[in-house]
């Protein structure tokens, strides 16, 4: 394969898409080439821009404190591993101090110390409430964010609006599905129990005579709150009843679990 | 009164991580975790899966932060990077039927993603949603398929019904195209 071969499987390295043939041997290439190894550094350039057309979204907070503590225990367990153990020598602590004054130095050094860690200690309470309030602004600021949307959404002319209720297994949740008339939908739900481990809520198109058509799946958060935006099927567009089920992770093709919220009353 | 901060830019956050500076690596965390999380969620379609992810990423830049090279690029770019191919590799490694239904219910997302204006980067989302809508969409699609749901040329090429030698053209044009479309701009994304 010519040099020029290669040059042109760099673009699609950079979406890292190259079969595994091309792959292996466009990367013996490129550790023989440096102007080749330029070009791909410059294509992922090219490439990571297309991460800006996924919709920013909030992770929950704890994943930061969850990130931080396991740094920190990195950082313990390299410190631990790292640590010699002074040899410890019997000896009469008077005799190390000459004079008075020194007695006074090592004094004042000592009070100097906990002085210190009072300040450290009180700059550490510091940081741990500034993140604190940090997480809570960003997730206001998420929140209005998509409640703006849904506004937006809803100013637009010929929008059409259902309102989905909870189900006797969850009474209290509720959401609302509002969609325009090229089928671009939005919905936010409220209410929904915390899904268990491995479980996600996902979104179905229910037409009369037809099998159910799968929407995206979901997680919420601890207040039961979700907002997704989703495209409705055609079929789904005039007469589709819109509910959400419980379901395995990541979705399935069938609903197989309880069915949580409803728009038919 | 305190003094006002100088904002310390990405390069410099990256050199205090590789000196172990968890306040640094919890800056960045700020500045990215919108970005990196939205792609992760695109990617697998599932806040618990991205979330782990996640983690995974900024572990990963903890301990890799001394690797990065800014001869070689941009953090940002570096970043994404990281976090895409940690995403996709978990993507990889869902059951096939998950994947399907995954990339199932994805699928009508992407062909109606909208410009929606949001607080973050605002201007830059739309240079590039912009630019993405410039592209037709025999060139837009392979792209969409590999960088978001990991797939390979011959997996595309089999998905779209289309022969191999022309996916391979179209991704490289559509590439091309898009570097083209984003222009001077595209050094603006410097986070």
């Amino acid at each position: 394969m010519s040099h020029d071969d290669f040059k042109q499987m760099i673009p699609v390295r950079a979406l890292s898409a190259l079969d595994a043939d091309d792959d292996r041997s466009l990367t013996e290439h490129l550790s023989s080439c440096a102007e080749c190894r330029r070009d791909l550094d410059e294509w992922q350039e090219t490439a990571a821009g297309l991460s800006l057309s996924a919709n920013p979204m909030e992770p929950s907070p704890g994943v930061r404190d969850q990130i931080l503590r396991r740094v920190r225990e990195t950082k313990t367990d390299v410190t631990t591993a790292n640590v010699l153990p002074f040899a410890q020598t019997k000896r009469n602590v008077w005799s190390s101090f000459g004079s008075l004054g020194a007695i006074a130095a090592a004094i004042l050094f000592v009070g100097l110390l906990v002085y210190l860690v009072l300040l450290w200690k009180e700059n550490q309470a510091i940081r741990t409430e500034l993140s604190s309030l940090r997480a809570q602004v960003q997730k206001s600021q998420t929140e209005l964010e998509e409640k703006n949307r849904m506004v937006r959404m809803l100013e637009q002319p010929g929008m059409k609006f259902m309102e989905l209720k909870g189900m006797p297994i969850a009474p209290q949740a509720i959401a609302k599905f509002a969609y325009d008339s090229s089928g671009h939908a939005m919905i936010m739900t409220k209410g929904l129990p915390a899904a268990p481990v491995g479980k996600q809520y996902q979104l179905w198109f229910i037409v009369p005579g037809k099998a159910p058509m799968p929407g995206k799946s979901f997680s919420t958060d601890n207040e039961g709150k979700a907002v997704m935006e989703e495209q409705m099927p055609a079929e789904a567009m005039n007469s589709a009843v819109i509910a959400i089920t419980l379901e395995k992770q990541g979705g399935v093709t069938k609903p197989e679990g309880a069915m949580y919220l409803s728009s038919r009353s | 009164m305190r003094p006002e901060q100088v904002q310390i830019t990405d390069v410099e956050l990256l050199k205090a991580i590789a000196r172990q500076d968890e306040t640094a690596l919890a800056e960045l965390y700020d500045r990215y975790r919108l970005i990196l999380f939205g792609l992760l969620v695109r990617i697998l379609n599932s806040r618990e899966e991205a979330e782990d992810v996640l983690q995974e990423v900024f572990l990963q830049v903890w301990r890799r932060a001394a690797d990065f090279d800014e001869n070689r690029g941009r953090p940002f770019t570096w970043l994404v990077t990281l976090a895409r191919s940690r995403g996709i590799d978990r993507l990889r490694n869902l059951a096939a039927r998950e994947r399907v239904a995954i990339a199932g219910s994805r699928e009508p997302a992407e062909e109606t993603s909208d410009a929606v204006a949001d607080a973050v980067r605002s201007e830059q989302r739309g240079l590039v949603t912009l630019a993405l809508e410039q592209l037709p969409d025999e060139q837009r699609r392979p792209l969409m398929l590999a960088y978001f749901d990991g797939l390979t040329q011959s997996e595309i090429a089999a998905k779209l019904n289309a022969p191999l030698g022309t996916i391979k053209t179209r991704m490289r044009s559509g590439l091309s195209k898009l570097r083209e479309l984003l222009g001077e701009q595209s050094a603006s994304f410097g986070f």
